[in-house]
Order: C-alpha cells, then sequence, then structure tokens
C-alpha cells in the first residue's frame, strides 16, 4: 500500500473582517492510498471545500501539513487538478481552446501534434467529440462539466480533486457523468478525492468515505469503507447487501450533525429554579409504546408541577440518537432499553466507558417475538418447527431483527433462541434494524422475523405480514422494558432536578397504569409529536388465553415495578458478557453500585407519599427454569449452555466525578 | 426601401398586404411615437418663439436667417482663419477628442489593471482618483491653462482628465472581478504572467473596460465644447458657438447646438456598435 496523500493534523483558520477567527477544520488526519478514490461528505460549511483546497494547494493550513508522495503542498500545481463545482471553463474559449490551454502550459515540451492529439483523445473519452468547437455557453452543464473532466484528465495528475462536480446538473445527466468518471477512474487507476454532498454519489463512487463533522473546528466525525466490488454500476449497486447500511449510516451521521447544530444555535445556560439545579431538560425517547410515561408527563403538566418548568421532549429516530445525545450532552435524560446503562457503563458502544445510571425503571413487558407468514404458511408455528424449519432451509440466510444491541429484545430472543437450541449467531444472525425498516423487511422476506416492542409487533400482526412466535410474558414475565437514564457525573451535578423527574415520570407511570386511561393513552400517542400512528394499533393489554378477559402487557407501576433493581442489571450484564457485547466486568459490584441509583427512586417515591410501595422483587425466573444467582454470576455464565468466548476484565470508570459547571 | 423587405414566396402570390404594408404594420408603433414627440417639441419652441414669449430663436430660424441657412447648406467651406463650415469645425474638434480620448484609454487602462490587480495599490490611490473623479472638467481649464500655458495642449488634457475615471474605475472592477474560478485554474496550472494576461485578465475584463470606453466618450465630447468654449482662438465647434454668442447670432447657436447633440450620439452609438462586435466573439 503506497500513499499517495498524506494529511496530517491539519488545522485552518479564517481571520474574520470583524477581528477574531473562524475556526474551520482541526486536526484532521488523512491517508489517502494510490488509486484510491475518497468522498468528503457533510453539511455545507463544514469545511469539505476548504480541505480540499488545502490539499489542492490554493489555501495553506495555519497548523499541519499536506504530504503528495512525501512532499509537503506549498504552491497549486497541474499535479492535483482541480475540478471545479462550476467547471470554470474560459467561456471566450472553445472546447478544445480550453482543454488547450491546459495541456500547452503543462506540457511544453511535446510537440504540438502530439498535444492535439492528447486533446482530442481527451475530448472523445468525454464523448464530446462532436462539440471540440463550441464555446461553453453552447453547451448544456453535463457536458461543460465533462469538458472540465476532460482538461483535469489531460494533464495527468497525480491526484484528481473534485469539487461537487456534479451539484448543478439534472438526475440524469448526473447519473451518466457518474458511470463515466467512475469508468475512467478504473481505467486509469487514478487517484482521487471528491466532495460531495450527495449520499448515493458518494456509497457509488467512493473507496472510503469520510464524514465531517459540523463547524467550527470541523473533524473527521468517521470513515467508511465501501466494500462494494468494481466495476460497479449504478442500477445494481443498490442490491448489494451493503449499499443501504451504509446509506443509513451517512443519513444517520449527518441527522445527528443536524440535529447538533440546531441545539447549538439555541441558548443553552442551565436555568437553576423552585430549589432545582436545573428546571429546563431535554428529554430524548424513541416512538414506542414505553414512551407513554414520558407523553403523559408532558400532556399532564407533571414535569411542571415538580418544577421543571422547561422539558423538552427529543424525538429521535433510533437508540444510537439516544447513546449519541448522551455522550456529546445534548440530552440530559432520555428514555432507554434498560440494557443500555450497564452497556454504556461498560464501554459497549465502543467509545470510553461512561457511566450512565438509572433510578426508574419506567416500563416492563411489551415486547414479542413475531415470525414472518411466509414462515407460518411453510408449517412453522413454534419454536421447534422454527429450529426444523432453520435445518432444512439451511442454505438460505435467516436474519432476525433487532433494535439495539442493548435492549431486553436482543438479550431476551438471544436467550429464547438458545434455550431453544439455536445458536443466534451461527444459524441465524441477528441484525440491528430501525423498526420501521423491520417491517418493510418483513414484508418483503429479507428477515425471518424481528424481536421488538409494542407497537410495531402489533402491527406486523395486524397488517397480516408476521406472527407472533413467543410472548415476552411466555419468556420472562415482568422482565424491564425501558428506564431512564443520565449520566452519572448530570446526576451528581443535579441530584434534585434528578429526584423532581423521577417524581415527575413515576407519577405518569402511576397515571399510566390505569386501564381505564388506556384508550386515552392510545390517543396521546398517536399524535405526531410521538408515534404519529393510528391510535387503533396502539395497545397496552392483549387478550388472555381464554380469550374473555384482557391482561395488562405494559407494566408501568405497581409493587417492586419501578425500583431499580441490582440483580436484573446484573442479569443483563451476565446476558452481555455472553454474547461478547462486553466484557464482564471484574468490577461488577461497583458497577451495580453506581449504576442502579436506588437512593434517588427511594427519595421519590417517598416524597410522592408511596408508601404501599415493595422494594423486594421476586427472584429472576425465565421461563426454561434456569435459576440466576447473582451471587455467583461468572459460573452461571460458564453453566449456560450456549456463550461466547466472553473475557473478564476491569472497567476503569474511575471515580465518581460531577459535571463541571 | 420598402423595397428592401423580402416577403415570404407565398405571401408574395396573394394579393393583400404590400411590401410596405408590411413593414408599416411591423415598424409603425416604433416610429409614430419618437416622431411625434420630436414635431411637437420643435413646434411648441417655434410658437414660443413665435409669439415673443422667449428671446430664443426657433427652430425654422436655421431656414430664414440667411447667415445660418448658408451654414446649415454649405458645411465645408473654408475662407481661411477662423471662418469655415460647420464640418470642419467639428472635425478639429473631433481631433481634439480623439486625441485626448486615447491618451485616456491607454492610461486610464494601464492604471486600472495595476490598481485592480494590486490591492496596496488600489488601497492607496483609490481616494485620490474618487476625489479627482468629482472636479468638473471647466473646473480644470484654469488649472490646465496654467499648467501648459497654451490653448492647444490644454485643451487635450481637460479632455484626458475629464474621460480616464471611468476607463480607469471599471478597467479596475473588471480585473477585480475576474471570478475566482478562473483565478484557480490559472493557478492550479501554474500559467505564466504573459499567459494569465492574454488568456484570463484581458478577455475577462474586456465587458467593464468597455463600459467605461463608452461612458467615457460622451464625457470627452462634453469636455472639448467646455474647454474650447473658454480657450477661444482655435477652430472648433465650442468655438464657434461662444463666436455666435458674442455676435448674437442666436439662431448659430441653435445650429451649433444641433451639431454637437447629433456627433455625440454618434460617438455612442459607435461604440455601442464596437462593444457589441466585441463581446460577441
Amino acid at each position: 500500500m503506497t500513499k499517495r496523500v498524506e494529511v496530517q493534523e491539519i488545522e485552518k483558520n479564517f481571520p474574520l473582517s470583524g477581528g477574531g477567527h473562524y475556526l474551520a477544520l482541526k486536526g484532521i488526519d488523512l491517508d489517502i492510498r494510490k488509486g484510491e478514490f475518497i468522498s468528503l461528505i457533510g453539511h455545507s460549511g463544514c469545511g469539505k471545500s476548504t480541505l480540499l483546497n488545502l490539499i489542492a494547494g490554493l489555501d495553506a493550513p495555519t497548523g499541519g501539513s499536506v504530504l503528495i508522495d512525501g512532499e509537503t503542498v506549498k504552491l497549486p500545481g497541474p499535479d492535483k487538478m482541480v475540478v471545479f463545482q462550476n467547471y470554470s471553463l474560459l467561456p471566450w474559449l472553445t472546447v478544445r481552446q480550453n482543454i488547450a490551454l491546459a495541456v500547452d502550459e503543462v506540457m511544453p515540451g511535446l510537440s504540438r501534434d502530439e498535444r492535439d492529439g492528447i486533446i482530442a483523445d481527451h475530448i472523445a473519452m468525454v464523448g464530446l467529440g462532436h462539440a471540440g468547437d463550441k464555446l461553453p455557453r453552447e453547451l448544456s452543464g453535463g457536458m461543460r462539466q465533462r469538458v472540465a473532466i476532460a482538461r483535469a484528465l489531460a494533464i495527468r495528475p497525480k491526484l484528481l480533486l473534485l469539487d461537487e462536480p456534479f451539484g448543478a446538473l439534472d438526475a440524469l445527466s448526473r447519473g451518466n457523468l457518474q458511470e463515466k468518471l467512475m469508468q475512467i477512474c478504473n481505467e486509469h487507476a487514478l487517484t482521487a478525492v471528491m466532495v460531495t454532498h450527495d449520499v448515493d454519489e458518494a456509497v457509488l463512487l467512493s473507496d472510503r468515505i469520510v464524514m465531517l463533522t459540523n463547524g467550527p473546528g470541523s473533524r473527521i466525525g468517521g470513515i467508511l469503507e465501501v466494500d462494494i466490488p468494481r466495476p460497479r454500476e449504478r442500477m445494481t449497486v443498490v442490491h448489494h447487501p451493503s449499499y443501504y447500511s451504509l446509506r443509513s449510516e451517512i443519513i444517520y451521521f449527518l441527522n445527528r450533525q443536524k440535529r447538533v447544530k440546531q441545539w447549538q444555535a439555541k441558548p443553552h445556560k442551565v436555568l437553576a429554579r423552585h430549589g432545582l439545579e436545573k428546571v429546563n431538560l431535554d428529554l430524548g425517547f424513541v416512538p414506542l409504546a414505553a414512551c407513554a410515561p414520558l407523553a403523559v408527563a408532558e400532556a399532564k403538566g407533571l414535569f411542571a408541577k415538580h418544577g421543571l418548568d422547561e422539558v423538552t421532549l427529543v424525538r429521535e429516530s433510533s437508540w444510537r440518537g439516544v447513546t449519541d445525545g448522551l455522550l456529546d450532552r445534548t440530552l440530559d435524560a432520555a428514555l432507554m432499553p434498560s440494557g443500555m446503562p450497564t452497556w454504556m457503563t461498560a464501554g459497549g458502544h465502543g467509545g470510553d466507558p461512561l457511566p450512565v445510571v438509572t433510578a426508574l425503571t419506567l416500563s416492563r413487558n411489551g415486547n414479542g417475538i413475531t415470525l414472518a407468514r411466509r414462515l407460518a404458511d411453510g408449517g412453522v408455528q413454534s419454536v421447534d418447527d422454527y429450529r426444523a424449519w432453520l435445518q432444512s432451509h439451511e442454505r438460505e440466510p435467516h436474519t432476525l431483527g433487532i433494535v439495539h444491541p442493548a435492549s431486553m429484545h436482543n438479550l431476551l430472543l438471544r436467550y429464547w433462541l438458545a434455550a431453544n437450541a439455536i445458536d443466534p449467531d451461527r444459524d441465524v444472525h441477528l441484525q440491528t434494524l430501525p423498526p420501521a425498516q423491520m417491517l418493510a423487511d418483513l414484508k418483503d422476506g429479507s428477515i425471518d422475523g424481528f424481536c421488538i416492542g409494542a407497537p410495531w409487533l402489533d402491527r406486523a400482526v395486524a397488517e397480516g405480514h408476521g406472527f407472533t412466535v413467543a410472548g415476552d410474558l411466555a419468556i420472562w414475565r415482568d422482565h424491564p422494558g425501558k428506564v431512564l437514564g443520565v449520566r452519572e457525573d448530570w446526576a451528581l451535578a443535579y441530584p434534585n432536578t434528578h429526584i423532581a423527574l423521577v417524581k415527575a415520570l413515576l407519577e405518569a407511570c402511576r397515571y399510566c397504569a390505569q386501564p381505564s386511561h388506556w384508550p386515552e393513552l392510545s390517543s396521546l400517542l398517536s399524535d405526531r409529536r410521538y408515534l404519529g400512528m393510528k391510535p387503533e394499533l396502539i395497545w397496552f393489554s392483549e387478550t388472555s388465553a381464554d380469550g374473555n378477559s384482557t391482561v395488562p402487557h405494559h407494566l408501568f407501576f405497581g409493587p417492586g415495578v419501578n425500583r431499580p433493581s441490582r440483580s436484573e442489571h446484573l442479569w443483563i450484564i451476565t446476558q452481555l458478557a455472553r454474547w461478547a457485547e462486553i466484557p464482564f466486568p471484574r468490577n461488577y459490584v461497583e458497577i451495580l453500585e453506581r449504576i442502579c441509583s436506588v437512593g434517588v427512586y427511594s427519595t421519590a417515591a417517598r416524597e410522592l407519599g408511596l408508601k404501599d410501595v415493595t422494594y423486594q422483587r421476586a427472584a429472576i425466573a425465565l421461563f426454561d427454569g434456569r435459576p440466576f444467582n447473582s451471587d455467583d454470576p461468572i459460573s452461571y455464565l460458564n453453566e449456560v449452555s450456549l456463550h461466547r468466548d466472553f473475557s473478564v476484565a476491569e472497567i476503569p470508570i474511575g471515580a465518581p466525578r460531577s459535571l463541571a459547571a | 426601401m420598402t423595397t428592401s423587405i423580402n416577403p415570404s414566396p407565398n405571401r408574395e402570390q396573394r394579393p393583400a398586404p404590400s411590401g410596405l404594408a408590411l413593414w408599416w404594420r411591423k415598424n409603425g408603433k416604433l416610429i409614430l411615437p419618437p416622431f411625434f414627440g420630436t414635431a411637437g417639441f420643435l413646434l411648441f419652441w417655434q410658437l414660443s418663439a413665435s409669439l415673443g414669449l422667449t428671446k430664443l430663436a426657433g427652430p425654422l430660424s436655421l431656414f430664414t436667417e440667411e447667415r445660418t441657412r448658408e451654414l446649415l447648406f454649405y458645411p465645408f467651406f473654408d475662407r481661411g482663419g477662423l471662418d469655415k463650415g460647420l464640418f470642419l469645425h467639428a472635425m478639429s474638434s473631433l481631433s481634439r477628442v480623439a486625441l485626448g480620448y486615447s491618451l485616456a484609454a491607454i492610461v486610464g487602462i494601464a492604471v486600472g489593471i495595476a490598481v485592480g490587480l494590486n490591492k496596496t495599490l488600489d488601497r492607496a490611490f483609490d481616494p485620490l482618483f474618487q476625489f479627482l473623479r468629482m472636479v468638473a472638467p471647466l473646473a480644470w481649464v484654469p488649472i490646465a491653462l496654467v499648467l501648459f500655458q497654451n490653448n492647444q495642449p490644454a485643451a487635450i488634457f481637460v479632455i484626458f482628465i475629464t474621460s480616464i475615471w471611468p476607463i480607469l474605475i471599471n478597467t479596475a472592477e473588471g480585473v477585480r472581478q475576474i471570478p475566482q474560478d478562473y483565478r484557480n485554474v490559472a493557478l492550479v496550472l501554474q500559467m505564466s504572467n504573459r499567459r494569465f494576461f492574454t488568456k484570463v485578465l484581458l478577455p475577462s475584463a474586456l465587458p467593464y473596460i468597455f463600459t467605461g470606453l463608452r461612458i467615457s466618450i460622451g464625457l470627452a465630447w462634453l469636455a472639448i465644447i467646455a474647454a474650447e468654449i473658454v480657450m477661444p482662438g482655435s477652430p472648433g465647434i465650442g468655438f464657434f458657438i461662444w463666436d455666435a454668442y458674442q455676435n448674437s447670432y442666436v439662431s448659430e447657436i441653435v445650429l451649433g447646438v444641433v451639431w454637437i447633440g447629433a456627433i455625440g450620439l454618434i460617438l455612442d452609438r459607435l461604440m455601442t456598435w464596437l462593444q457589441r462586435r466585441i463581446s460577441k466573439q
């Protein structure tokens, strides 16, 4: 692997006209291999064009350096030719003269005939043989850009730099030109860097996609390898399995950047009132039936009742958004899967361990395992049938959808599969998908089923695309579903706010638990701000086996329901470690102590006057009858029939630290 | 004139609208309003003169006054000295304009390019240019006379100094307005200065330069009249008018003014045509 371009610790500071500076780029590090096609993607103003100009030498960095073939770039030059967004053809010169201008300047050693030959070849290469003597204004936008590309290629650059080359073109010529560029790049093994804001274009053309965060001080937010084999074609790449995951990865990144930008645009002063350290909170949630307590607390004014005057509910489309919101502090607190506090505390998100505490379990149950209708049509009715089906359809891929590795869906589904002698990693493939995508995938048959919460499982059944093979009541009755999670440093900085938040939500949970309120909840949640779904599809109960009575499906409130339970979180830790999502923490006792903020819960419950709340929960009992010994989790892990190779490690979470004000 | 319009062949076969009618239908709207407007103005003028409302002679006096009629119909006579036909007066005025204006164009374009390319030069001289630009042609006349002590070069200087500013300022602006894209192309290709000048700078700034030249030709013509009126003693249309005034030949003044207006109009049209010719390439 030879490096063509090395971008080292680039920093770019622009002086502002009113004095002061604008830091456009900071700490950009990037190596580009010979023959590689790189895309720079990001929102406008993120400095992607600036980075391109720095590589081109049209601008000088204020820190760091750019090396091409080991030499520092100091000046622009024809070895790093730029194709500009607005073509930059000289309007008074014909197509041929425009290209000749470049060729004559760069290759003075060649004879007139040789140069004319090169010019003619490149005009022909971009398919403009008939238009050589036309002026740029007589050509369409697409043709002009082809001339610009021909001009750039004619001088044989070491590096081709493209600044939103197809941004101003109509969809049809853009597509054609993308294919043409791809073909030329393949044939000549060109090294290229392209700035774009078109997600599909980036995936189609690139070997790697560099995603830049918002300015000021843009950095590389992530680099995606595009593993789609070449030669690629525009119409067929979309069928490659990686295509949509790459695409959604970029879109998630861009949306996240947008959200951060919006968040930064608002003033974020900590407002202290009514004896609370902070009353303006951003509360993250994902639209699910289990977000009912948050919706109720907002609609019934419970937040304000407990002094939290300015609570904003922030709707995230995935749990990943919640994780990132806590990481970059754009969220104060969030509704999260019950596994997420331990998962983030153990560094399951892939970064440094971030201690997250929970003082309230918001809901229990509400999940189920759904299989596709086509399996039922094939005679699958139970898990034994499914196992037989897997054996008889061994050659096909079997994918099951989950929403997040740290959600109970993942853990329950894996537990259920493993207990029924189906290896959740070898016999099937579990894939994280957004709920709406799951439903679509179930419909078109690309997944076998999924484990997900209401209302999505009810919807799949109601719309006839799937059937429930196992409800969570049958797997682990009253398992923890969603919890309230906050960063530990946040909880330490705003202890009274934390208690007030728990009080507001606990009161909302009590409201949600009343069966007489369920129709009201359904219509409340159907609002666009929450689920944006028909109220008929949002249920909180299910018909019991005898078909006569309804049993509550979601458990929002009751004896032992809401208090964070250390033994449950330990069960979650063992399951996360069992499937190698996290190492098993040697310091699990300390972690549990810190994750479960029982004191905050108790204070809140007491202040609400909930005297009849039992603190004790029954022992953890799942459907297979295997006991969970919370005194010796490692033995438990070693005993379970199926597990991955898990490691035991000390998780360095440091001493509890308060958020620096 | 009417026959030069070629009706399409199938139209010819039909008896109805003849070439003339067709032409009239097309252009009547463009001809009638200016005709009536001008005629109305002349009529008003003539009436107010005939009724004695003003002392100014009416347009008909150009034909009725014998001296003036002679000047009107014989513009080419030359009786030596300052007693010449109006055409010869105009020509000597024009030659002065040609000289001063050419100097202004050469200096204006050169300085304009220098100022447009160099920010420091721009900052250094821009206030001075903006200041001098505001000085009226007439105000330059005494200065020019003191400077040159001689009518002829002083008149040329007045033309030069009046007409240089639009050329200079527009050229500088044209150079400043060269799109960054073109500059980037030149930078990336590492073009030599000479090639940048001929291939990028001049073609790009040309429309601006021509706008400047066109504005200036009008100014130069205005200045020559001012200069000649104040600096009598040599032939020129300005002198002619001044002379007529001194001798109270009012209708001759009117005739002189008609010549000035006509020549100014022709000069402007000439520049417009030239500008269009060049920008078309």
